[in-house]
């Protein structure tokens, strides 16, 4: 349940930016996570919720986007989206770090972001 | 509920780009830093409750122990048991209870290093939480991440759980010789592990016969 984590990690930051004068009412939160990373969007969802009761941002809503993974070749300078696992029993399929092009190891380029995009707010 | 209605020219957007695993990932930096100026190579290792990682890592520490200085952090949520039976080998060892923590971080492991003496180690085993997915988001500090997985978890662990193999530079296939009565192909895990990342070295063990612990050692030695 690291969800949990990032999510006081969250809220610990935005609250600090909602209290920084002037006065200020956040509306949205619009966080990005990465397709290489394993946080799960419904659990964080769930967990802003819990952790903002009885804080200033307690009415905020967390928008929450997906990046897509992209890799980089070093054996055949390959550069974009990476090879998926179709058959992997799993429910979506599994970015790898298979070469789509020459099968050799890539390195992750994009994807492995947990970021706060943007805060969406009012001055009170 | 308090709701605010203004009109849309009286709303602000600010762009942060503010990481969230920033500051692990730094801290994670800063220990990478403390244990390079002293010449210590610190290995994490990653795996299932139950998969074999405290068993692996007192063996490796058998076999090290008297050629270089060995020191082993060892996560647990709540008991010590762990911990003593690597003790009792004669090295140093720190505890790290999480209490209800699911993985270690950097913070801890950085606590962890202010606890003993660097001066006369090379090599830090940290065991980390037994846990297959959060771990993978939190760098400590470590120059290579070890995935301990056996055979007794079944065929699809590999699958199962793609993000920890994904960051991993060595992947530990434990308990091979219970790989016959399991049913479970070592093979078949080994071209799991080849399909995320094709240059991810796969070494088969077993605790029990001690079937590729020297192997274990050689590539730990060459990290």
């Amino acid at each position: 349940m690291h969800e949990l984590s990032i999510a006081s990690t969250l809220v610990e930051s935005v609250l600090k930016f909602a209290n920084s004068p002037p006065p200020k009412k956040v509306l949205k939160v619009l966080l990005q996570i990465g397709e290489f990373t394993c946080v799960e969007p419904e659990q964080l969802r769930f967990c802003y919720s819990v952790v903002t009761q009885k804080t200033a941002i307690e009415d905020s809503t967390l928008e929450i986007e997906k990046v897509a993974a992209e890799v980089r070749c070093p054996h055949c300078d390959y550069a974009g989206p990476p090879k998926y696992w179709e058959d992997a029993l799993a429910a979506a399929p599994v970015a790898t770090l298979e070469c789509p092009t020459c099968g050799n190891a890539t390195e992750a380029t994009h994807g492995h972001d947990c970021t706060i995009r943007t805060i969406r707010y009012v001055e009170q | 509920m308090i709701k605010i209605e203004s009109s849309p020219e009286e709303i602000y957007d600010i762009e942060l780009e503010h990481s969230l695993l920033e500051a692990n990932a730094k801290l994670a930096e800063g220990n990478r830093a403390l244990l390079d100026r002293n010449g210590i190579t610190a290995i994490d290792f990653m795996g299932a409750i139950g998969s074999g990682k405290t068993t692996l890592i007192t063996r490796l520490v058998e076999k090290i122990k008297d050629r270089i200085g060995v020191a082993v952090f060892n996560g647990d949520a709540t008991t010590s048991s762990d911990a003593d039976s690597i003790a009792a080998y004669g090295v140093p060892v720190v505890q790290i209870a999480t209490i209800n923590g699911c993985h270690l971080d950097a913070n801890v492991v950085a606590k962890a290093c202010a606890k003993i003496d660097l001066s006369k180690l090379k090599l830090i085993f940290i065991e980390n939480i037994g846990n297959l997915i959060c771990p993978a988001e939190f760098p400590l500090g470590s120059k290579a991440r070890v995935v301990v997985v056996s055979v007794t978890e079944g065929p699809y662990m590999v699958r199962k759980h793609p993000h920890m193999f994904l960051g991993a530079q060595l992947v530990v296939i434990n308990k091979i010789e219970l790989a016959e009565t399991m049913g479970v192909s070592v093979e078949d895990l080994t071209n799991d592990v080849h399909k995320l990342k094709p240059d991810l070295r796969v070494i088969p063990t077993s605790c029990k016969t001690g079937a590729g612990i020297d192997d274990v050692v050689l590539a730990i030695l060459a990290v």
